[in-house]
């Protein structure tokens, strides 16, 4: 088949003016284009009105189709939870029995801890949740990590607020509309998180890898101290996310750092809790517009 | 022709023309395909590709009628408000691509089913690249096999699904 040369409106001089006419559009449109992206580069917050509004707008449908899917999986792994029943339930007895004496043990950890910090006269920030939501959507067409989450400025969300699941770490505020919001996760390249090693205490940095991973980097340069296995905590440096919060377990190590898997799955988390920055001023900070998309 | 108007099936061919609403057809599949992203699938990994610029390279490529060329900045505006890009970088690429097609459209001599899929497999590419490159000026540098290698892979698989969906929407609009 020979190409046709483009749309031929034949001899109708308004035809050939509406084309040509056309063609100057879609070159003002390209102009056009690369201003708003020029400008979002530079001003990123100058559009957070029109992306709030965006959202809005599409979250209830991720949010409607959400609930089928948890539903209809549901249905399906609570069959497969019949399976085995006998052995499973021998295994969990097992299991409740050996965590309810760890758990005594804790407690007994937490108390001593208290009796010491008081005597340190050291004072304890309460956190409390601004808002729960569920995850909705993510980004799954971009290299960026991004997902949307079901609760938005009349919730009290702001940007810069991290978030949690009972799990672990899922990530930061970086769009708030009014009944949703995009959360910037922990896998994304940009979201670099101050850390340390549970075991240890050593101070770490974690940075997103773009697919699925994180990248752990010791901030002191030396020997490896990853083991696979290790759990990696926030270490509340810098304010923003608070101190302790599980965000992955180490797999494998590489040369000077180690690759890491988050522990929360934000596709597996049933509820994701927003908090207020550990250190009010972290948020004033974040809101400035620092990064952004 | 008379006889086949008389035949059995002759009935249903005759009184046939383009449905109503059949100029935004092209336009309302490429938002749609722009909505898929709003499907509840929460992944690890960003390898999906953009649906709504393989539904723009679907009709590109079968027509170049489908749509009045500068539609694609608008369309381009709307796919980057609903994917959550950096604004205005889909606007600049779709725009950017319809002209390119329109360019293409005067050098070849000669079209068939490969080489359409060749050249939507260039575009995709390097609208994946400009999302990689701009992720890297935002401060996301992600290494280039992680992230784009498979997306452009999964994305030029993809496009034969969008062309086809094209096509088929193009007979139904147009009542053939």
């Amino acid at each position: 088949m020979a190409a046709s040369a483009g749309p031929r409106p034949g001899w109708s001089r308004r035809a050939q003016y509406s084309l040509f006419f056309s063609f100057l559009a879609v070159i003002a449109g390209l102009v056009v284009g690369l201003i708003l992206l020029i400008l979002s580069l530079i001003a990123p917050q100058s559009y957070a009105a029109v992306r709030g509004a965006a959202l809005d707008a599409t979250a209830p449908v991720s949010g409607a189709f959400r609930e089928v899917t948890t539903t209809v999986t549901g249905l399906f792994s609570g069959a497969g939870n019949y399976w085995d029943a006998a052995n499973q339930n021998a295994e969990l007895k097992r299991d409740r029995a050996a965590l309810m004496r760890r758990m005594v043990e804790a407690r007994a950890i937490l108390e001593e801890n208290r009796q010491l910090k008081s005597a340190l006269q050291l004072r304890e920030r309460t956190r409390d949740a601004v808002a729960a939501g569920r995850i909705v959507g993510s980004s799954f067409e971009s290299s960026r990590r991004f997902a949307i989450i079901s609760v938005g400025a009349s919730d009290g969300v702001q940007v810069g607020m991290p978030v949690r699941a009972a799990e672990g770490l899922i990530g930061r505020i970086i769009d708030a509309g009014s009944v949703a919001s995009r959360v910037l996760l922990v896998t994304d390249r940009a979201n670099i998180v101050p850390a340390r090693i549970l075991r240890g205490g050593q101070p770490v940095i974690s940075t997103g890898r773009g697919d699925g991973t994180i990248d752990v980097r010791p901030l002191e340069v030396g020997r490896n101290p990853f083991k696979p296995g290790d759990v990696i905590v926030t270490s509340g440096t810098g304010g923003l996310y608070p101190p302790l919060v599980p965000i992955a377990k180490v797999v494998r190590l590489d040369d000077d750092g180690a690759i890491a898997i988050p522990i929360a799955d934000p596709a597996r988390v049933s509820f994701a809790i927003v908090e207020s920055p550990f250190e009010p001023e972290a948020l004033i900070a974040a809101a400035s517009g620092v990064e952004a998309p | 022709m008379v006889r086949s108007a008389l035949g059995p099936q002759g009935g249903a061919r005759l009184n046939k023309g383009p449905r109503a609403g059949a100029d935004y057809v092209p336009a309302a599949t490429v938002v749609a395909g722009s909505l898929l992203s709003l499907l509840p699938i929460v992944s690890a990994t960003g390898w999906w590709p953009d649906f709504g610029l393989l539904m723009l390279l679907g009709w590109r490529l079968l027509r170049a009628d489908a749509w009045p060329a500068w539609w694609a900045a608008p369309l381009g505006f709307l796919n980057d408000i609903i994917l959550g890009n950096p604004i205005g970088l889909s606007v600049a690429m779709w725009a950017a691509i319809t002209i390119a097609m329109d360019i293409l459209d005067r050098r070849t001599m000669w079209r068939d089913y490969w080489i359409e899929w060749a050249i939507a497999v260039v575009f995709i590419a390097l609208s994946e690249i400009a999302h990689w490159r701009l992720a890297g000026v935002m401060g996301a540098e992600v290494p280039f096999n992680n992230a784009i290698g498979p997306a452009i892979l999964i994305g030029a698989l993809c496009f034969p699904v969008a062309a086809f969906v094209a096509y088929r929407l193009d007979r139904w609009r147009l009542g053939r």
